[in-house]
């Protein structure tokens, strides 16, 4: 074997000698042994880290009476003393580049999320485990630089952090939150609402990236606000709040908007309700009486208060809420799209209300991320005053449905023609805007496929 | 015990109460200290194990359940009591129950002859060491049931190992223990440490000098060879690294105790902890004097003994109190040496173990009972004529021959040890020598 | 092993070692026929970590692909990463700047520091030590992860390389904390050697044990520590010098009876080098030109028609990556020559002979990771 080596040379390695004395080797390792042995009791690798507020919130775990100290391995030049960390009462310092699970950034101050939903993150995720879709205007039903739903799958993530490195908004940033454990598989897929951050936050974990990246974020952030129409873009939990301040003057607007309605049927979403951004009672009882108002006032003028879908907390106000909206959408005249999707709301038993339940969070996150989309939720759950609300209630539905009409039809027809899903579709397709219709659209039609996969 | 009793009984209260109950009371006594001090030995040795050897690799060990960790043996007892227990559909279930029995009976037999101090004992037999080691044997076959009840080829094999380590090495370990029994003339645990009493120069009472108790046999050229050859002797028939083969989960996942679970594994590890723990304190009774240590034989002259019988109890209590420090302090000491050991080696393969332990370990420590003849032929032959060149050393037990017999025998086992050394040493071999001679386990030594 | 009609007729046992087991190194069988405990016959059995790596990489665009080398040889994701860059660096002719080029080097070598102290401790506790060994590699490996932590993000998947460079520079307090690191170094190495070297026990384990003659390396194309510990001086990093490597002085060591403590001794000196390696790339990267790279503008690569197959000396040996390009974003073909793999196919010729507890040590110096044997 002659190959020839530039720079370096090639060295045999000396096997061990004999010493003289057998067993005078083994002492050797007992040495090593026992010196590692007596500094342990002494010493430590890892250096502690004054853990300041911005830090220790975040990743301060889940049992917060424990206070947290942050260790940091500065000096890796020493071989003795103890190196492991006690966990949950000690961390490691993470480092501002530490990728875990992608998260949403909104600005702090307008609620503004900065994704535009241009499919970047969609297109390069490797698993491809990211979905969006994009929201539009109810007003002339185009696009708009803002998206409607944004799903990640966690438990199929890699944590690669393609997506945070193509966005061009820097609108997808890696977290830092590693404990994701659960029973809940479900939970693991996660919607817009949990993964929206303020940017403050992701400053507090990651000050030198955010430095980078603040400006053209933020100007590209600014051109985009100027096009999203109304709460469009807000992050839902901060909805209410920011259109409650924007009230006087998203009511002067209402005028021109045509209306659109939710589906008649809403229940009990306990992950809604437990969530902070789900609004509270008295909210959604304030948002029903400034949607009647607005009804009342303006005919067929929106509300501009969108408590769409307050969650209510039991089956069984679900069901009544049901049959509400359901002798509601009779007496204001029974068109058949009107009909079948009242007909088929009603929650019979348990089962069918948590049914109604999951599609009616869904139509809630719907509901907040196009706020301007209003619905005769409202006055079906508080009994109506006069019938008067109702009725207009029920007449705007059925405008909206009809408006729908093909939208659903064509939706009815890809979910009949994909036997495998036909309860959802059948569900999912009631046509109550073009949105929904599509959305249907997609979902049954990803439900046929997966249907299909799974053949 | 007894003397104590009889002394509360029927001196100090005045009971008048007959032998049988004093006799009664002190075994009953006994046996439940025994048996309720046994299992807590074994839950302290895996603490102190885990925090220990975790310390040697810059760890802190288990540090969660109580303070500092102290209740995680409790937890981990806990946590097998409620396992599932489960048999294979193929084993032998009858044997496979009574395995781990058979195992773990005969160590808490052990604990009978064990002196925790002075006059702490629950009998003192005549054949105490005997009966230690004979008893102890027994564990192989309930290992060797394990292991065939089991249907698992790795039990099977871990068995195999176990049966084959145990029945070799006993033999090393009781060649080194027979030199005790010949220096001592006694087979009676009590006695092996009441001879070791005294200081260590001579073993027996130097004028002018109290009685330190440090007359152990370690000291003594014969005794260190023995006691090394014992220690590695008893690393293997405990089955601590590097001699942990039956068990070793690099390659038999755990040997004989593959197919256990739950409480029978558990009583698989009392079993092997207690006899770890006996080990380490008969090493100690044997060459370390036991209880033996400055101050015993002084509060011991002032307790109610037969010696004694007036004596105060109260003194009774604080020689086994410090006995019991003094026992269980060199005892720990050892089995930190074995955890020390585990911290740092290797093991070696089932061939090399044995081959190391018939053609190294074997040899010295017959070596080494003719050191102890000669020691104690030097030291204490008086009578005979022909020995008369010996007389011109002194007297028997006097310095000049304790100090020539200590050289002597010196001399000869280090001699010994460097002639077993270079035998089974092979180091400037070729490489297909090398070779051969791992395939045939011709290799005890590198 | 048996002499003839002097023993008694004994029946040989198959033993299934694996798929779990605890010193398999994975999900990895071996079926082994024993005569006693001598090893009559040993098969190997892999295939059950099988993920369709090669062939989800030809749905995937080129850079898709990146973070999936990281799941090969997990220890190593940084090498996985550099020979898959290198491929498609070659395939699309990009032209990496040189600091990038010593970010690589840097990261790579550090690479293999962790794999072989981690290897050189599951080695030790293969043979029977209670992870002490272990323990103190796992150390080093703790503090080099942390450094590819604060640079890459992550610990083990760093996904750090990208077509052209590196996806960001070293964070400012890198090279200090590298400094360090090479400072105690070398007490970690002495310490290690002092330990166990000359140690009796594990002398008698391994001298002498699983013998791999140089003719039958060859023949087997084993590679890495391996292939050098028969003796071989073949390093990717001086035969066919990739990057920048021949910019450094560093020296190849090879043993001289291809058992396994010679493996073991040349990772031992492999460590030592690499830690030169890293001290000289250390002093020259300040004068390195170039940055890392804009990651942005590689997204989508189409490199042109042809094919290239590049190969780096991975810890565990040659490490190589084959694509084929029909001008699409996606490899037509994706080929991984996976080290592990490779060096695992002499496994049955170097046990025979040995005993049950040999085999598993004789693996254990083999170093192989299920993730790269399987892909």
């Amino acid at each position: 074997m002659n190959i020839p080596i530039e720079r370096g040379k090639v060295v045999t390695v000396a096997r061990g000698q004999s010493t003289s004395v057998a067993g005078f080797s083994l002492s050797k390792g007992l040495g090593v042994v026992f010196r590692h042995w007596r500094r342990a009791w002494f010493e430590k690798q890892h250096q502690n880290v004054p853990a300041t507020a911005s830090e220790s919130a975040p990743n301060a775990g889940n049992d917060k009476s424990k206070p947290t100290a942050f260790v940091t391995l500065e000096d890796m030049s020493k071989s003795y003393g103890t190196f492991t960390v006690e966990y949950p009462e000690q961390r490691i310092k993470l480092p501002e580049a530490y990728r875990n699970m992608p998260v949403l950034l909104y600005d702090d101050e307008t609620g503004h999320e900065l994704c535009t939903s241009c499919f970047q993150c969609q297109r390069i995720c490797p698993p491809q485990v990211i979905h969006m879709t994009q929201a539009k205007d109810p007003a002339s039903g185009k696009p708009v630089p803002s998206v409607a739903e944004f799903i990640i799958e966690y438990d199929a993530c890699m944590s690669c952090g393609f997506c945070a490195e193509v966005c061009p908004f820097d609108a997808i940033k890696m977290d830092h939150e590693f404990e994701l454990s659960t029973h809940d598989h479900p939970s693991l897929t996660v919607y817009k609402r949990d993964l929206n951050r303020p940017v403050s936050y992701y400053e507090s974990i990651a000050p030198g990236f955010w430095a980078e990246a603040r400006e053209r974020a933020y100007k590209k952030l600014a051109t985009n606000m100027k096009r999203r129409p109304g709460a469009i873009g807000i992050a839902p939990h901060l909805t209410e709040k920011i259109t409650a301040a924007q009230a006087q003057a998203a009511q002067a607007a209402a005028a021109q908007a045509p209306a659109a309605k939710a589906p008649a049927k809403k229940a009990a979403a306990p992950r809604a309700a437990d969530t902070a951004a789900a609004p509270t009672d008295k909210e959604a009882k304030l948002a029903a009486i400034r949607a009647r108002n607005a009804a009342q006032k303006g005919g067929s003028a929106p509300a501009a208060g969108t408590a769409a879908d307050a969650p209510l907390p039991t089956d069984k106000e679900a069901k009544l809420a049901a049959i509400r909206a359901r002798n509601a959408a009779k007496k204001g005249g029974s068109t058949p799209a009107a009909e079948t999707s009242a007909e088929e709301s009603p929650p019979t038993d348990d089962k069918a209300a948590r049914l109604a339940a999951i599609r009616a969070r869904n139509a809630a996150k719907k509901g907040d991320a196009t706020p301007s989309e209003e619905s005769d939720q409202p006055a079906a759950e508080t009994p109506p005053a006069n019938d008067k609300a109702a009725r207009l209630a029920a007449i705007r539905a059925r405008n909206a449905a009809q408006k729908a009409t093909e939208a659903a039809e064509q939706a009815a027809d890809s979910a009949t023609s994909t036997p495998e899903a036909p309860a959802s579709s059948s569900e999912e397709g009631k046509p109550l805007d073009e949105k929904a219709a599509r959305l249907a659209e997609i979902r049954a039609r990803n439900a046929a496929r997966k249907k299909g996969d799974q053949e | 015990m007894a003397d104590v009793i009889n002394h509360v009984l029927n001196t100090m209260l005045g009971l008048n109460a007959p032998e049988w109950l004093i006799i009664f009371i002190s075994n009953s006594i006994a046996v439940t200290l025994i048996f309720a001090i046994a299992p807590l030995q074994m839950l302290f040795m895996t603490y102190f194990e885990r925090r220990a050897i975790a310390r040697m690799q810059d760890r802190l060990g288990p540090n969660r359940v109580g303070p500092k960790g102290i209740f995680q043996p409790v937890a981990d007892g806990v946590k097998m009591f409620t396992k599932e227990d489960i048999v294979p559909t193929a084993a032998d279930k009858m044997v496979h129950l009574l395995a781990p029995c058979v195992v773990a009976a005969p160590v808490m037999f052990m604990f009978a002859v064990i002196p925790w101090g002075p006059g702490m004992y629950a009998v003192d037999l005549d054949t105490g060491l005997l009966f230690f080691f004979a008893i102890s044997s027994v564990s192989a076959v309930g290992l060797m049931m394990a292991g065939w009840a089991s249907y698992n080829k790795f039990a099977l094999l871990g068995a195999m190992r176990a049966v084959a380590q145990m029945v070799s090495y006993e033999v090393p370990a009781l060649i080194s223990i027979a030199v005790i029994v010949m220096l001592t003339n006694s087979m009676s645990i009590v006695s092996i440490i009441e001879a070791q009493s005294g200081l260590f120069i001579s073993q027996v009472d130097v004028a002018g000098i109290p009685d330190l108790g440090l007359g152990w046999f370690i000291f003594s050229p014969v005794g260190l060879l023995g006691f090394i050859c014992f220690f590695i002797a008893a690393l293997a028939e405990g089955e601590r690294t590097p001699f942990d083969i039956p068990e070793a989960d690099s390659e038999i996942v755990a040997g004989y105790m593959t197919e256990y679970s739950g409480m029978k594994f558990a009583l698989f590890f009392l079993a092997q902890y207690l006899l770890n723990f006996l080990l380490c304190a008969i090493t100690v009774i044997t060459f370390f004097g036991g209880w033996q240590g400055p101050g015993i034989s002084w509060l011991w002259s002032m307790a109610v003994s037969e010696a004694n019988p007036a004596g105060n109890p109260i003194f009774n209590v604080l020689a086994g109190i410090l006995g019991t420090f003094y026992f269980l302090a060199k005892t720990y000491f050892f089995f930190f040496v074995m955890i020390w050991i585990r911290g740092a080696f290797p093991r070696l393969r089932v061939d090399q173990l044995m081959g190391f332990g018939w053609k190294f370990v074997i040899p010295l420590t017959i070596v080494n009972i003719f050191s102890a003849s000669l020691w104690i032929g030097w030291i204490r032959w008086e009578l005979n004529p022909d020995l008369a060149f010996l007389s011109a050393l002194g007297e028997p037990y006097s310095f000049a021959r304790w100090g020539f017999a200590f050289v002597a025998t010196l001399v000869m086992n280090v001699a010994a040890y460097t002639l077993m050394t270079r035998i089974n040493r092979s180091p400037d071999e070729t490489i297909d020598e090398l070779v051969a001679d791992q395939v045939f386990g011709a290799v005890t030594l590198r | 092993m048996k002499a003839e009609g002097t023993m008694i007729k004994t029946e040989e046992l198959q033993i299934n070692i694996g798929p779990q087991h605890p010193s398999t190194h994975g999900v990895f069988r071996m079926l082994v026929t024993v005569d006693g405990e001598t090893i009559v016959d040993l098969k190997p059995v892999f295939g059950y970590l099988h993920r369709n790596h090669e062939q989800i990489a030809e749905v995937n665009t080129y850079l898709q692909n990146m973070p999936y080398t990281d799941r090969l040889d997990y220890f190593n994701s940084m090498a996985n990463n550099q020979a898959y860059a290198m491929a498609v660096e070659k395939l699309a002719e990009i032209e990496v700047p040189e600091r990038a080029e010593y970010i690589r080097v840097i990261m790579v070598e550090l690479t293999r520091i962790l794999n072989h102290a981690s290897a050189l401790g599951f080695l030790i506790n293969d043979m029977g030590a209670w992870q002490t060994p272990l323990a103190f590699g796992m150390r080093e490996r703790e503090k080099i992860l942390d450094l590819f932590e604060s640079t890459s993000g992550a610990r083990l998947m760093c996904n750090y390389f990208r077509f052209g460079g590196v996806v960001r520079d070293l964070p400012p307090d890198f090279v200090p904390r590298l400094q360090s690191l090479l400072t105690g170094l070398p007490t970690f190495i002495d310490e290690f050697e002092r330990m166990l070297r000359e140690n009796e026990i594990l002398r008698i384990r391994s001298e002498g044990i699983g013998v791999l003659p140089k003719e039958v390396a060859i023949s087997y194309s084993v590679t890495g520590p391996v292939l050098r510990g028969s003796g071989i001086p073949y390093d990717i990093r001086k035969a066919e010098p990739y990057s920048i490597y021949d910019r450094f002085d560093f020296d190849v060591p090879i043993g001289t009876v291809g058992d396994v403590y010679d493996r073991f001794l040349v990772r031992i000196e492999e460590m030592r080098q690499s830690k030169r390696i890293l001290e000289q790339a250390l002093k020259q990267l300040p004068d390195a030109e170039g940055g890392h790279i804009n990651p942005k503008a590689r997204q989508n690569i189409r490199p042109p028609v042809g094919d290239a197959y590049t190969r780096i000396e991975s810890p565990k040996g040659e490490l190589g990556f084959y694509l084929v390009s029909d001008g699409g974003q996606t490899p037509y073909r994706y080929k991984v020559r996976a080290p592990s793999f490779i060096n695992l196919t002499p496994l049955s010729d170097m046990c025979r002979g040995y005993k049950v507890a040999d085999v598993v040590v004789i693996l254990g110096s083999i170093d192989i990771v299920m993730g790269e044997v399987d892909r």
